[in-house]
């Protein structure tokens, strides 16, 4: 009997639950198979994202700790190529932000190693991207949604946000259609955070799911002949490398984007 | 026969999937050509085309994973 490896994934839920999604094993999966009744295994399996999300912290936290252990004023080894993130990605920030953006470039960063770490930790042997549940993406767009709503309303006052949102309507015209005008802003600034999610989930999914499938395809070539498959998903590996960068740049400069848009800088109208 | 809900979804779903790949397909082609054109008229600037490129391209690509989504929450009524 042909006894698969590849564990089908349970804990898209929100897809659906009959049909399981094809994703390589991790550790989590793996010790729930061979051992499913110990009480550690259970806790881990339910909380699967979340250990993943939290080990990936603590990983990111240690290479910081080291980074900075010797503060020298010429900066070497990991302290000099940790300043160099730090600083083009500064830079990149103040450019679409300008000066005020200064303020903004810890949580901007945050969220850019942060979701890097998450969708690169799945091409890891016997690790998974938390970045490819739902839930993970929602919190991450739900932390930026806060964010530019209380700029919005810092920087505008409630009621001139919500005259900003129709449209700044002066003249009669502006006024009869501002109603109509303010039920589409609503909607489009409701869509910002389900876009941001859906796009980092679809996309970090879209990728496990290949490669998943691809391995299958790679054990089930051979399955008749031998007993060890072709790795077909290295190609789609590399692809999940471009994507996951991507990714990462593509959320962190669209909440950029929505910060500048909420009207920090007030010189350049 | 029972309900037509499988066959309909059987037809159109992967459609559907495949239409929004084309769409995707003419923008980001478009997109692309345009940079090529940028970077042509002035190699300098390669470095900021290309990532303002990537850049739209993502947004771009991300239409076509919705509707890969969509397609993952409708696979379930195709039985």
């Amino acid at each position: 009997m042909h006894h698969f490896y590849l564990t089908m994934s349970e804990e898209n839920t929100v897809i659906n639950l009959d049909r399981k999604v094809p994703e390589l094993p991790n550790f989590i999966t793996f010790l729930h198979h061979h051992f499913p009744s110990l009480p550690i295994v259970k806790f881990l399996h339910s909380w699967e994202n979340l250990v993943f999300s939290i080990l990936i912290a603590v990983i990111i936290s240690f290479i910081a700790l080291f980074g900075i252990r010797k503060k020298q004023m010429i900066p070497m080894g990991l302290q000099n190529f940790l300043e160099l993130g730090a600083e083009k990605f500064n830079d990149l920030i103040i450019e679409v932000l300008g000066k005020q953006g200064r303020a903004y470039v810890p949580f901007l960063g945050t969220l850019f190693i942060y979701i890097l770490a998450m969708n690169l930790f799945g091409l890891i042997p016997l690790m998974k991207s938390p970045s490819s549940n739902l839930n993970i993406t929602v919190a991450l767009a739900i932390c930026v949604f806060a964010l530019v709503q209380f700029l919005n309303i810092k920087n505008m006052g409630i009621f001139g946000f919500i005259h900003h949102l129709a449209g700044s309507p002066k003249t009669t015209i502006e006024w009869v259609l501002a109603p109509f005008l303010l039920v589409l802003e609503l909607i489009s600034q409701l869509a910002r955070p389900v876009t941001l999610a859906l796009r980092l989930f679809g996309n970090v999914l879209g990728e496990d799911i290949l490669i998943g499938t691809f391995a299958i395809l790679g054990v089930g070539l051979l399955i008749n002949y031998s007993s060890v498959g072709l790795p077909l998903q290295i190609p789609f590996m590399f692809l999940a490398l471009l994507t996951s960068i991507m990714q990462a740049l593509v959320f962190t400069l669209l909440s950029t984007v929505y910060i500048l848009l909420s009207g920090t800088h007030k010189e350049n109208h | 026969m029972g309900s037509w809900i499988g066959v309909a979804l059987a037809i159109s779903a992967p459609l559907a999937v495949g239409l929004a790949a084309l769409g995707s397909g003419i923008g980001l082609g478009r997109a692309v050509g345009s940079a090529m054109e940028a970077i042509g008229r002035q190699p300098d600037a390669s470095g900021k085309i290309l990532t303002n490129m990537i850049i739209g391209a993502a947004l771009i690509e991300a239409l076509t994973i919705y509707a890969l989504i969509v397609f993952f929450i409708v696979l379930d009524k195709m039985v």
